[in-house]
Order: C-alpha cells, then structure tokens, then sequence
C-alpha cells in the first residue's frame, strides 16, 4: 500500500506532484522574476532615460550589474519601522496587504507552464496527446480555468480598498475608491475579450486552450482571426489597467495622492509592491497562454520527452519575461491619465469595442465553419 | 492682468484620437534607448552607450578650467608676497571672510604689504569677488583643491603663510614692463 | 587769517549774469567758481580751496565766457555784470578732459597702495569727467616715492599734482613757508624749503588739503582705506578753542580726526596736536568699577561708593570735596554739580583741569581743557580752584573726596580716609581710590562742549566706550539714586535740556539734530 501510495494517479503521487509544481513554479519562477522585476524596472527605465540606474548592490566582487539589489530592497523592507496610523483599524490594516499579494499568487494555479511530462517515457519521443501517463505541469487544471483567474483577481481589489479605508487617511481612501472603480471597470472589459478567445477555442480551460494552439507561431491565438488579434491589445491594455501600473497607476498617483498604500510601510508595504509585480507576472502568463501559444515552440516535441519539456517551460518563461519588459517598457513611455479619462477610456470604447468584437468572433467562427 | 486661457484642443481624425500611432512611436523611442543602452551596459561597454551618469566615487568629471578651490596668495620674482594691502578683496567680499592688517615694508619698491592675511574658508562663499578685485593678480582661486575638512573652526581661517605655501610666481606684468617694473630704466 | 579772502571793499552790487542759459544773480566779487557752487553747477578744481588764496595753476576750473577767445579759469575771475558762462560746452568738457590727461601724464596711479583711493579728487574727478583708457604708453617720469617731510607727513613726489595747496597751507595759515616747489616742466616737484622741515603746528592741515595721496600722515598712514572709515560730528577735545572735527573710525576704533569747517570757529583746519588727542581714548583707559583696587560689578562699586560718600556726608558735609574737571561735557558737569548740592550737600566744589600750555594767534588757546567755560557757566562763582583744592590737601581740611574726570594733578591724595574717583584713565587716583569707576571719554558720548568763545557745540558718540565704561551723566544719575535720589535720566538730551533750563547764559543752546555715523564708502571726496 505505501509504495502504492505514490504510485502515478495514486493520491501521493498527486500530492507530491502539485508539491513540486507549487515549488518550481509559484515560489521559484513566479515569486523570482517578480522580485527580479523590481529591480528589472528601475534599471530598465534608467537605460530607457540614458542613466545608470541601481547598479551597486553586491556581494564582495560579485556585483552582476546590481541584481541583488532586490535582496537589498527586501532586506531594507524587513528592517524598517511598521508603522500603524493610530486611527488605523489594526485588523484590516493588516489584513489589506496580505488580500493585496494571495490572489496574484493563487491565481497562477491554472497556468500551464510546460509541455505534459510523461511518466515512464520521458526518455523517449512522445509525440503530445499520445502519452499514456501525463503529468501536467500545470497546478490545477479546472474546467472553469480563465473564470477563477478572474474570479481571484477581483479578490485584489479587496486589497487595495480595504488598504484606503483602513489607513484613516483620506488621500489613502481616494486611492482605494479609484482602485476599485478602475478595476471592476476594465474586468469587465477583459471578460468580454476572453469571451472573443472562448468562441474560438470551445472551452475555458487553459490547458486546452494551449493544446489548441499549435507550436508555429501562425497557429497561435493571436493570430487566429481578426476579432482574436483585435483582442489580444484588449486584453493586454485592461490587464495592464488591472495591475494599477503608469499609465493606469489613478489609484496610486505619486504626485497627487500617493495612494492606497500611503500609510504603509517596511514589509506590508513590501507586500503590495510585491503583489503589483505579481500581477504583472500573472497577466503576462495569462496573456501568453491564451494569445502566444503558451509553452508551445517549434520543434520542440521531436526532443525526447524530458529535454522537450525543459524546452517548453523555458520557452514559455522566455515568454512571459519578455511580456514583463513589454509592460515595463509601456509603464516608462506612457504619461499617466487621469481618473475621467481612464474611466471613458474604459466604458465609452475599449467596452464597446470588445463588445462588438465578440459579435464580430462569432461571425467569424460561423464563416470558418 | 487678464487671465489668458489657452484652449489646446483635441487633435481630430480618429486615427490620432485613438493615440495607437503616438504610443507605438513613443514605444519606439524608449526601446530604441534600451536597445542602445542596455546591451553596450551589459558588455561593460558604457562609453559607446547615451548614458551620462557618472558612478560618482570611482569616476569624478574633470573640473573645469575656472573652477574655484582653495585661495592662495602669489608671489614676486623675489619670493615676497605680491599682496600689497589695498583692501579691495576685503571690500569686494560680500561674506566678509578677508581681514587684512596692512603694514609698511621696507622695501622702498613695495611700501605696503599685508602683515596680517587671514581668509575664512567657513564663512567664504566661493564667488571669486576677490580675485576679480584685486588690482594685483595677487590673490588666486585656481588651485582646484577644496577647502579641506577641519573639527575646528579655526583650523579653517588660512593664515598668510598658509595661502602662500600654495603660491607662484605671477606672470602678470604692470605698466606693460613686467616685475619690478619701477627699476628698469 | 590770511587765508580768508574778504570781497573787495566798496559798495556791494549784485551783478546779473547767465550760466548755462539761466539767469543768475549774484553779489559782486565772487569768483565764477563760487557762483557756480552756489547755484549747484559742478565745476571740477584742484589748486583751489576756500580757505585759501587762488593762484590758478591748475587750470581744471576752466570754463568758457562769450566773447574770450579762449577757457577762462573759473576760480580766479571774478562775477561780472552780462557775463555769459558755459560750464559743459564741447569745448568746455573737452579742455577739461586734456587738462585731467595731462595731469595724469606722469602720475603713478598707485591707487591700491595710495592711502587717499577713495577720497581722492584726482579720481574723482577722472571717473566723472574723463574715464577713458591712457593714450600714453611711455615710461613716465619718475620721482621720489617716500620723502620724509617733517614730524608727522611724508611725501610721495611723483603722486604731487603740482597744485601749491599745501604750499599754501603753510603760507597762510601756519604763516612759515615750509614748503616751494622745485624745478620746472615734468621735472618739477614738491620739496622742503632750504633748511626747513615741515614742522609747524598746522602741518597735518597739508594732508587734508592735497586733493591727491602725496601727502600721507604718519599716524594714518597705511592703516585704514578711507572707505572704510565711518565718519561721526564731533568737537577736538584738545584746547579750549573747540575746533570742529570729524571722527573717523573703524569698528570702533578711532583713526583719525579731521577738521570740520566751521567759518566761525576753525574755519578748515585744526592742529597737529589736536588731531592726536584720539590716541589717548584708547591707551590705559580704566574699563571697569574697582573696588579696593580689584574689579567689581557696576553695582557693587555704585553701592560701595555711595556708602562712602554718604557716611562722610552724615559725618560733616564740610569736609567732603567734588571735584570737576573742565575736561567733562556740559551734562556731566551739570549732573554731577547737581549731586554735590543736593545730595552730598557740599559747598566744597572745585573745578580742576589740565594745565595750561603754549597758544598762538591762530587757532590754539592756552587752555587745554575743551569746557572751561562750561564749568564756570555751569558751576557758578561758588566753585574752588584747583589751587584751593591742593591747599585743602595739604591742611587736611578734606577727609573725603568725590574725584570726576582727568585729574591728574590735583594734589597729594594721602591724607584722604575716603576716595571714589570716576575716571577714564588708569593712574594715581585710580590707584589711591577706595572705589574707582570707569568713565566714558568725548568719543564715546553724546554730549556738548562751550568753548572760549561761548559757543556750545554737540559731540556725537563715535564708538562704543571702552570696556564698562559709562557716561558720566549716567553715573551720576546712578549714584544719586543710591544717596536717595529720585532723578532718572534717559539720555544726555534730558541732561542738556535741563541745564539750558537752568543755566541762564546756556539758554540759547541748541542740542542741534541727531547725527549718526556716515560711512565714507558713500562720502564724496575730501580735500
Ligand atoms: S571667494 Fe568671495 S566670499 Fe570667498 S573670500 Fe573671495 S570674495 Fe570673499
Ligand atoms: S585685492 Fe589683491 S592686493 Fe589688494 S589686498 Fe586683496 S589680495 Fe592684496
Ligand atoms: S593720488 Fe589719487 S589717483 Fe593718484 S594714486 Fe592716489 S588715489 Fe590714485
Ligand atoms: S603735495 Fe598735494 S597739495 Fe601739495 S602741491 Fe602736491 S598735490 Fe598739491
Ligand atoms: S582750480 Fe582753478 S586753476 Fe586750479
């Protein structure tokens, strides 16, 4: 029985493996980049403005261009003074930072990041959808899949919300009013553009939307159709809105109201900063599976089944860092709007537009068919 | 005065409406920087890359040729101080910080020399009043060196034999006939 | 004087003339130059001065009359009926300018080292008329640089502009021709007459009057630039004539006195001696109350003093003594004259003072005390000589004794059981005093003098007194209200006013408007 236990489809087996994947995924991959994404974007923008930027961090001789100024950062945050406004109600003010990072994280629950691992063959060529005994790399596989990516990420403007009100501190609680407006907004939005994507695909379940999608690039969502391309900058501009960043930061606006997160400090404030790259890590996940072919590349499934997923989860992290940088890049060029403009910018056209937009993937399957 | 409102409207035509075009040039502009930057950074190749930054420690910019430092007072082709008391440092100075005690010499070319020179480098606010006023290219600011840290106020007020320390012979000629003009003849 | 021109006798018509285009009139016998001055039309001159005779050599002053082929010299011609005058014609402006240039031809221009930079005519005269680069690149001609003339001046030759008004100093107001001019051309220079030094007792007059630095006194000399100076209306302490001066001082410390004109007492000058009496405020001054020899706070020595004074009233007021000093303003006089009959009670008030010197027809009295007559005015007959003070010594008739001002001579002091003396200087009474107090001087208050001619003139404060130092008025305030008295003074003016009221013969007095310190840096230029 206990070597049955961790048998492949037994309950260890499964255990150990979600294990492993919540390991090399979440805490390894996901948690790492957007750390690294904190110091990314400070030496990214300084090389954008013709600066330095962060560069010294180091261990002894080993400096590495200042990668390691996110440990710093991260040490620095631990060691500073947690500060409580004294009118502050203690409980969600402690509450907000912890709803502002979970979502980020558990929502990456439903990404696939590599190619299925097959147990048992992994030494041979197994061409995909042949396997007898697959793994998925992918922590959950839920029928309901983009849904519950929606589903925690408005959990997050909880976060935000609770932050503004709980600060007792008026330019905190505008920041919080403006975080929930602008992202309950643009989710709609954003739902519309997925419905557009499940047209096409038949189902929400990421997995098999990756599956769909074939490893050349012509054979990726985005470029599926006119109303998928039309999407893929949809999605891509109310994913950038959802995560609060230049040229969408109205809930944070450093130069007027500094924010939701005003009164915070040392590690919860760590925690929201944390979370904002998070989410950046997990829309550009999401945006990858659904519109660039996930973990899919060329070639790729003639390896022998374990090079072809090492292959297939670098591809898909190569991926997914590159739509980091695009973000990072949109977060340096574009000015900030304000509250109104973003608020019609949101209703008045990137709405209708989807709308229109999931009419037009409609036809467009019927004419396909 | 009359208020002046001026009206910027929005630009017409959907297609600069939608700002698609505008942010993909503005795109372009920070990726070009990036791409120029970055991989020459990466490469420790700095000096080919826009990047203007200095990493101040390890790499100072040279100062320019009229930076003022520390003063110093210059010296006649004997060695003696070319200072000759005339006050107007003193009077140019707008911190205050020269106090001058005159004293006649011996010296039948010079008649008036300072006997006290004393200049306040806390009080000094670098404006370089004084060597303009002087009529005598007898005070200088051109040593480049800062005025050095000190725990004690005193150690900061230079003495004569301390600007001195760091003075040359000048080059400066008076009536148009050079040093001790008044002994050729 | 010889100096003091006076208008050629006869009937005095007014003549009327045009300078610049505008009608004038003025009284006959005036000089163009005067009446220039007088209408406020500037016309630059070196050689001549006021109180001095015109010989034109200059030829700065020149301006053009209608119907002369050629510039006039303004200082020398006298008004005339229908003159036509131009003070700033081309031509005027450009002779001016030559003369200047030519002036300048041969002149060091040591401005840095020349201790007249800033006061000096020659500059003056060279930024508001000329300020043009030379146009003479030669060498020029050398002269001596350092000539010691006499006791108190030295001579820069090659600074000379040549213009005799020092010559003339000598000549007419200290009437010996210590100076002539030798040579001619570019050659010529200023020099000592043959066997003579400039050492009459008006020399440092030379020193004011050389409209250039040629002239240095050895006591200024190289000390201060002139800019630096602040300049305070004063009264010369040194005789009893009561010369007007300036006192020029620098963060309080005295550099030099200058005369101040004053056409009914000094006229433009003072002498040598006078222009030193500055020294002694600062040399020896006492700068704080002692007691017992050893230095005590104002109010213990007030206290003490005022113990002393006051058993040794109670005991018999006949054999306590005041003594004044004819050095002393009128406030002080009159304020310390005013604690002896009040509240010491004493009839034995004496007035004692520096001895007399020598004097001459000029300006020196043989009086060396500043106020005489403002002591007598003020003490009335009943004061005592210092004679009579010096016999009271030594009969023992005094047992106490309340000693104010300088009074160095005032007799043998041993035979006293009590002793306060206020003074300003250290010395015997200090020494011999039981409580000493420490005295402001002339410089440092405001106050008045009466001269010999019974004119009381102000004296401002110049500088702050020396150490603790305090007016004499205010001491004598202090004191009275230790002995019992109610009187409280503010400030001198209260002191003058109430002696004006008092004082019969002091009653036309004016204590004149407030006057404070003038920086030189904003004064034109002297000579
Ligand atoms: S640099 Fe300016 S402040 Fe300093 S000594 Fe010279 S004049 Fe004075
Ligand atoms: S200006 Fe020149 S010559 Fe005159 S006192 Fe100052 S340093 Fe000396
Ligand atoms: S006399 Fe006048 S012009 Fe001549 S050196 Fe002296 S200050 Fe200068
Ligand atoms: S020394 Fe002065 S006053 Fe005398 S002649 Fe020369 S310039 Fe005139
Ligand atoms: S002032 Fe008239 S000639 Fe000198």
């Amino acid at each position: 029985m206990s070597g049955q236990f961790f048998w492949y489809g037994q309950p260890g087996f499964v255990v150990a493996a979600a294990l492993s994947k919540i390991l090399v995924f979440v805490v390894l991959f996901a948690l790492g980049l957007a750390s690294l994404l904190t110091w990314l974007e400070r030496r990214q923008s300084a090389m954008m403005q013709d600066r330095l930027g962060p560069n010294r961090a180091n261990l002894g001789r080993w400096r590495a261009w200042g990668i390691l100024h996110f440990v710093a950062d991260a040490l620095k945050m631990m060691f500073k003074e947690d500060f409580i406004p004294p009118k502050a109600n203690r409980f969600l003010f402690a509450l907000a930072p912890i709803l502002a990072l979970a979502p980020p994280l558990i929502v990456l629950a439903i990404i696939p990041f590599g190619a299925p691992l097959c147990w048992g063959q992994m030494q041979e060529t197994v061409p995909l959808g042949t396997c007898v005994r697959p793994v998925d790399l992918q922590i959950a596989r839920l029928d309901v899949g983009v849904l519950f990516y929606f589903a925690f990420a408005s959990l997050s403007i909880y976060g935000a919300t609770l932050a503004g009100w709980a600060s007792y501190n008026k330019w905190a609680l505008m920041g919080g009013m403006r975080a929930a407006s602008q992202m309950i907004s643009y989710e709609v939005t954003m739902g519309m553009t997925v419905l557009a994507m499940f047209i096409s695909y038949g189902t929400l379940e990421p997995g098999a939307m990756v599956a769909q999608q074939g490893p050349a690039p012509w054979q990726w969502g985005i470029v599926r159709g006119v109303p998928h391309f039309i999407a893929f900058f949809l999605f891509l501009t109310a994913a950038m809105v959802e995560t609060k960043r230049t040229p969408f930061d109205v809930p944070e606006g450093e130069s007027e109201i500094v924010g939701y997160f005003v009164e915070y400090s040392g590690l919860r404030f760590g925690m929201f900063y944390l979370g904002e790259f998070l989410e950046v890590v997990g829309s550009s996940a999401l945006m990858v599976t659904i519109f660039l072919g996930g973990w899919q590349i060329w070639g790729a499934s003639l390896l022998p089944n374990w090079a072809h997923v090492l292959v297939s989860m670098l591809v898909w992290g190569a991926k997914v860092f590159l739509f980091c940088v695009l973000q990072l890049l949109v977060r340096w060029t574009l000015p900030r709007f304000r509250a109104d403009q973003l608020m019609r910018l949101g209703w008045q056209r990137l709405l209708p537009v989807s709308i229109a937009n999931v009419v037009l993937a409609a036809c467009w399957q019927m004419w396909i068919h | 005065m009359a208020t002046v409102v001026k009206i910027v409207n929005r630009p017409a035509g959907w297609k600069r409406r939608s700002y698609l075009w505008g942010t993909m040039q503005g795109l372009g502009v920070t990726f070009g920087h990036l791409m120029r930057n970055w991989p020459r950074n990466l490469l420790g190749r700095r000096a080919q890359s826009d990047i203007v930054t200095l990493a101040y420690p390890e790499e100072k910019r040279p100062y320019p040729p009229r930076n003022r430092g520390l003063h110093r007072l210059m010296k006649r082709a004997d060695g003696q101080v070319r200072c000759v008391a005339c006050m107007m440092c003193p009077t140019a100075c707008p911190a205050h910080c020269i106090s001058i005690v005159p004293e006649e010499s011996e010296d039948p070319r010079i008649e008036k020399r300072p006997r006290v020179f004393q200049i306040d480098e806390l009080r000094c606010v670098v404006c370089g009043l004084c060597v303009e006023a002087c009529p005598c290219d007898a005070i200088r600011m051109d040593t480049g060196i800062h005025a050095p840290p000190s725990t004690r106020r005193a150690d900061a007020i230079l003495d004569k034999e301390e600007l001195l320390s760091r003075g040359e012979l000048s080059v400066a000629v008076q009536a148009g006939e050079g040093l001790f003009w008044r002994e050729r003849k | 004087m010889a100096g003091d021109r006076q208008a050629p006798p006869g009937p005095r018509a007014n003549v009327k003339m045009v300078i610049d285009g505008q009608p004038h009139e003025f009284p006959a016998g005036l000089t163009i130059l005067e009446a220039c001055q007088r209408v406020g039309i500037v016309v630059p001159f070196f050689c001549w001065h006021p109180g001095l005779s015109a010989p034109a050599v200059c030829r700065q002053c020149l301006v053009e009359i209608k119907g002369f082929p050629k510039p006039i010299p303004s200082c020398y011609t006298p008004v005339a009926d229908k003159m036509e005058i131009s003070t700033n014609s081309p031509k005027v402006l450009d002779v001016r300018r030559q003369m200047l240039e030519f002036t300048l031809l041969n002149h060091p221009i040591d401005c840095p080292i020349c201790d007249k930079a800033g006061e000096c005519m020659l500059q003056k005269h060279y930024f508001d008329w000329d300020a043009r680069f030379a146009r003479n690149d030669g060498s020029k001609v050398r002269k001596a640089k350092v000539v010691d003339l006499g006791r108190h001046i030295v001579l820069d030759q090659e600074r000379c502009i040549l213009c005799t008004r020092c010559i003339r100093v000598c000549n007419e107001v200290a009437r010996q021709a210590d100076l002539v001019m030798a040579f001619r051309g570019d050659r010529q220079l200023l020099t000592v007459a043959p066997g003579r030094r400039l050492d009459n007792p008006y020399s440092l007059n030379t020193v004011d009057v050389c409209p250039v630095g040629a002239l240095t006194a050895k006591d200024f000399r190289f000390s201060m630039r002139a800019w630096e100076l602040w300049a305070t209306p004063s009264v010369c302490p040194g005789c009893a004539t009561g010369c007007n001066i300036e006192i020029h001082s620098a963060r309080d410390v005295i550099r030099r006195l200058i005369p101040r004109p004053n056409p009914a007492v000094n006229k433009y000058w003072m002498c040598d001696e006078g222009r030193l009496t500055y020294r002694r405020v600062h040399q020896d001054r006492l700068v704080a109350p002692m007691v017992a020899g050893a230095p005590a706070s104002w109010d213990a020595a007030l206290g003490e003093a005022a113990r002393l004074l006051a058993s040794a009233r109670d005991k018999s007021p006949s054999t306590l003594g005041v003594v004044l000093s004819t050095q002393m303003t009128n406030e002080d006089l009159f304020a310390f004259t005013r604690l002896a009959a009040e509240h010491l009670r004493t009839e034995r008030v004496y007035l004692a003072g520096a001895p007399e010197g020598w004097c001459d027809d000029i300006l020196v009295s043989a009086d060396k005390n500043p106020n005489t007559t403002g002591a007598k005015l003020i003490g009335g007959l009943t004061l005592r000589t210092a004679t009579d003070l010096k016999q009271d010594l030594e009969t023992g008739v005094l047992t106490a004794l309340l000693l104010v001002g300088e009074a160095d001579a005032v007799g043998s002091l041993g035979s006293l059981q009590s002793l306060v003396v206020l003074t300003s200087h250290q010395g015997a009474p200090v020494a011999a005093a039981q409580v000493a107090l420490p005295l402001a001087m002339w410089a440092e208050v405001d106050g008045s003098f009466t001269n010999r001619q019974g004119k009381v003139q102000r004296l401002h404060a110049a500088i702050t007194p020396a150490g603790q130092a305090r007016p004499g008025w205010a001491i004598a305030a202090r004191l009275g209200q230790a002995l019992g008295a109610a009187w409280r003074y503010a400030n001198a003016k209260q002191v003058f006013s109430e002696a004006c009221e008092k004082i019969m013969l002091m009653s036309g007095a004016d204590w004149g408007k407030p006057e404070i310190p003038v920086q030189l840096r904003f004064a034109n230029s002297r000579g």
